[in-house]
Parts: structure tokens; sequence; C-alpha cells
């Protein structure tokens, strides 16, 4: 009953004053699925892009954090391949610092700015991480690369080809972190899997 | 095979020595329906035709078919009737057949509406036993009273609907003219409630009314907005309405704790919202200098007004906070956090918006 008033009112907020460079809609009319986009920030390597993420309302929403993840690949340190996002607002406290006082508008608004400030100190993605912090060209060119290839036009290819093609990129990168990374990945869409169901 | 039947189910009367026709009547929801039935000679139901009498013909349409193979499938007439007679009640059930009054009601009942003056009558049903009546009163108010006339009208009394803030007890006797009698008194009881709906329409036109949402004629209570998320409820007395109303503050600690009510100083010549400014030392914001928005009174965890009649009235208590939350949702976030300390049934923890020690008690 908490969950149903307050997405009432979420939305209709979500809906007149959406958050700068973001938007979020119902999916099918439910409460507990949203949709939304987040713009890539001016100035950062995801300029130019249009990210989707998907989001679902747990019943004890919002005593319990929404479970927000990337639709779009992104190459970030804290988001995984199967674009599950490390920040803390997401988590329920102790160890995070979900509390009802936030909303959808603000989680999408600290996700925005994850984008913009990375925090390579509490990685999901160390190899991102490392060259995040020792390799910046490497990483700004990388992750200008990826969203030119999956952020920029949302409409032909979908999801499917996206994930795809996602474990062929990683099957050919050979280096070290490569193999961890693949590890994770699989893991992560066995988890994935499980929430889905 | 008995065929003279005389139960309170149906009559059945022979009309000749073969005993192959019958005229009887059958008992439907106490309406006795005049039938006839043709038997071949013989005494076989193979070819037996009913026949009855209009009403009952329209009850029992669309079941003719049923009907004839009952009859011809029957042991003997009184199963058959019996038969036919459940059919036809809950046919009549379904069809929802109006016993419509007699005659003379409707005689009377126009009569009656004419000394009252037709101008009066706002609605009246295709039936005739709807009505409701419009009365002005002397502030400009409207008012309605619906009535719904018994079909034994005058004898037995009308049931009236009102919206009053006291019950509305009318006198009858089974004479004439009872309408305007009643219309009567509906304007009496009117009269006496002047000054209470005076100084409640005072109150709700120049404060914030956070309950109820749109007031009815009939309601007493009322929340008045104070600002910094606190509120006033009053319960005004409609038949006393210038004596002191019951008053509860709600709010956070600091903002209601200054506001000592001074009740000794109220005084019954002047209006209840001055009254009530001068007691509480306030002034009510009005429409004229604010907007409902700013009293952002919703949960902040809920995000609603009203949760299962519920209203938030814990308040978070730092003043630069004051962010009000339904008892109930504090209560379940705050006791999920191993951050949270309980004695006994009360929870000690911190606010979700600022971060200050806020406690809350179990909800009941």
């Amino acid at each position: 009953m908490h969950r149903a008033a307050r997405m009432k009112r979420e939305l209709q907020m979500l809906q007149d004053s959406p958050p700068y460079g973001i938007s979020c809609w119902s999916v099918e009319n439910s409460i507990d699925h949203l949709e939304a986009q987040i713009i890539g920030g001016e100035g950062t390597p995801y300029e130019g892009g249009v990210f989707k993420l998907d989001i679902h309302l747990p019943e004890r929403y919002p005593f319990e954090p929404p479970k927000v993840h990337f639709v779009t690949p992104i190459h970030h340190p804290n988001i995984d391949t199967v674009g599950r996002i490390c920040l803390d607002t997401l988590k329920m406290p102790p160890k995070g610092a979900w509390k009802p006082a936030l909303n959808i508008s603000t989680v999408l608004t600290s996700v925005q700015l994850l984008m913009a400030e990375p925090n390579p100190e509490d990685p999901l993605m160390t190899d991102i991480a490392n060259e995040f912090k020792y390799n910046k060209p490497l990483f700004i060119r990388n992750a200008k690369e990826w969203t030119a290839k999956y952020a920029k036009d949302l409409l032909a290819k979908d999801k499917e080809n996206q994930s795809q093609s996602i474990n062929q990129k990683d099957q050919i990168s050979p280096n070290d972190n490569g193999t961890k990374r693949k590890i994770l990945a699989a893991d992560s869409v066995a988890d994935y899997k499980k929430t889905k169901n | 095979m008995s065929l003279m039947q005389s139960d309170d189910n149906f009559y059945l009367i022979p009309q000749n020595n073969e005993r192959t026709c019958f005229e009887g009547f059958i008992n439907v929801h106490g309406q006795e329906h005049q039938f006839q039935i043709s038997l071949p000679p013989g005494g076989t139901f193979s070819q037996a035709s009913v026949q009855c009498d209009l009403s009952l013909q329209q009850m029992l349409q669309g079941y003719e078919a049923v009907i004839e193979k009952r009859l011809q499938q029957s042991q003997d007439l009184a199963t058959f009737l019996l038969e036919l007679k459940t059919i036809a009640e809950s046919q009549a059930q379904k069809m929802h057949l109006i016993m419509l009054p007699p005659p003379s009601y409707y005689k009377q009942l126009l009569t009656e509406i004419e000394e009252l003056d037709w101008k009066n009558v706002s609605y009246v049903d295709t039936s005739l036993q709807q009505l409701h009546l419009r009365a002005m009163d002397q502030g400009g108010r409207e008012h309605i009273l619906k009535i719904h006339i018994s079909s034994e009208h005058p004898v037995e009394r009308p049931i009236c609907t009102v919206d009053l803030p006291i019950p509305f007890n009318i006198s009858w006797s089974s004479q004439t003219g009872m309408l305007q009698f009643l219309y009567k008194q509906f304007q009496n009881m009117l009269e006496t409630l002047q000054d209470f709906w005076n100084q409640l329409d005072e109150i709700d036109s120049k404060t914030w009314i956070l309950e109820p949402e749109n007031p009815i004629r009939g309601a007493s209570k009322r929340r008045i907005a104070l600002g910094n998320n606190s509120s006033v409820q009053i319960q005004v007395d409609p038949k006393n309405p210038r004596l002191p109303p019951e008053c509860k503050l709600l709010g956070a600690d600091h903002v209601i704790n200054p506001l000592n009510s001074r009740i000794g100083e109220w005084n019954p010549e002047d209006s209840i919202l001055n009254n009530l400014e001068r007691v509480l030392n306030v002034q009510f914001p009005s429409p004229a200098n604010s907007k409902k928005e700013d009293f952002n009174m919703e949960c902040g965890i809920c995000y609603a007004y009203r949760l299962e009649m519920e209203i938030p009235d814990k308040a978070c208590d730092d003043q630069r906070c004051g962010q009000p939350f339904h008892q109930t949702c504090l209560y379940e976030w705050l006791r999920a956090l191993p951050s949270s300390r309980q004695s006994f049934n009360t929870i000690f923890g911190e606010c979700p918006y600022c971060n200050k020690p806020i406690t809350v008690k179990m909800p009941s």
C-alpha cells in the first residue's frame, strides 16, 4: 500500500518535472516496472549517447531501494556487463545508503552523476577501473567507442544483438583481466536471470 | 392425482365433469395470476396447453419452450404448477417488476407538491417516489432535502436524507398536506444552524482546510493548517457554535508546544476564527497570502497525505527539517534498520531526511 501511494505521486512528478537529462516512464501502466533514459553528460565520454535503464520496484519499496540496471551496454568501472550498477544509494543500510527520503528521480540523478564521475576505488569491473586509473586516454577512447556503438541508435539494435556482441568482445580480449571479467559476466547473467524470474 | 389443490401456492377448479379443463390462480410473490389449463381426454399431458393472464405471460416470456416440455413430462398437475411458480418467481425477481403505488397516491402527492410550489422541487424520479426539495437559507446557501416517499403515503412516514450536522428528526402524522409540513420543519432546522454555517464558512474561506477535503454542510470538524507542518483540528458544536470547540494541535513539538492555548480568553461574542487566532496567538495562513502547496503535509516516506485513514502526524523535531511522516511509515522504516534501537514500544532512530534523532511509537 505504501508503494502504490508513493508511485502514483512519483510517476506524476517524473512526468511533470523530470530531472535534467533524464526521462522515466512506467511500462504498461504498472507501478512496479519503469524504464528510464539518461542522456550522456556533456564533456563526458558518454556525450551524444542515450542510455536506457530498467527499474523494478520491490514490494516493500520505499522501505527497500529500487532495482536499477543499465539495458544499454556502457563502458564504466562501476557498471558491469549485464548492466548492474555499483552505487551505495541502491543498497540497503548498513552497507548501502538507501533511505526512503530518496526516490526514483534522485536515484537516476546519482546514476547520472556516477556516469560523469566514476568511482574506481569501488569497482565492479576491475579492468575498466585500472584503465580509468592508469590509462585515462584509453578509457576515454573505449567509453566513446561503446557509446557510439550501443547508445547512439536505440531503435536499430535490439537487446539480443547487444548482449551477443558483448560476449564476443569478451571472448576476443585475450588479456589477464579478460578471464576474470568473463567469469563475472557469466555469474551476473545467471544472477540477473534469477532476479528476473 | 390430487386436482383440487388449495394451499397458498395455487387454486385449481375443474371446469367440466371430464376434468380436462381447469381454471385457477397461481401465487407469485404474493400476487395472484389467473391461468387456464386444458388437457386432452384420457388424462395424458402430451397435448396439454396452458393459458395465463398478461402479467404472468410477461414474466414467463422466453421460457415457453421450457414450460411446454415440463408440462408434457409432468406426473401430475400439482408438480407442474409448483414448477411454473418457481420459474415465474425467479423471473419476476430478475425483471424487478416494480409494484407501483395505487393511483390515489399520485393524486395526493401531486396536490401536495402543488401546495409546496414546484419551484422548490429540484428532482423527481420517474416513479415519483424520490423527491428532492431545494431550500435556500438566509445566508444564501442551498440545501437539499431528499425524500423517499412510501407507497403508503401519507400513512407511513417518508425516509428523509439530509446533509446536516445534527440528526433530522421529523414529526409526522398521517394527514394531508404533510409534505409541506415536512418542508417547513426542514426550513426551521436550517434557520437554527445559520450561525454554525456562518462560522464555518468564514473559516473555510479565510484558512486552508486540510481536512475534510471538500467539507459537506453536515461536517462539523475542520483541520486548519497553521504552517510549519502543524495544524489544529477543531470540532464545532452545531447547537452552540460560539462555545470553545474541541481543539487538537498536531505537529512537531517545537512548533506546537509554544502554542499553549489560553482557552480562558475565549470570547463567545466573537467569531470562532478570531477566537482561535487570539487564544492560540497565531495568524492562520490564508488563501489570500499563500498557496496550499506551501503546506507540505505529505508523508516523507509514502508521499501521500492519507494512508488508509491515517494522516501524517509525526514530524521531525529538528526545526530546520520538520518533515512529517505517517506513524506507520516511519515505524516500518526504522524497525528494519540495524542502527535503530527499540525500548518497549518506542523505536529510537534517525530521521530519513536529516539524520537527526527521531522516535516513533509502535502503531497500535
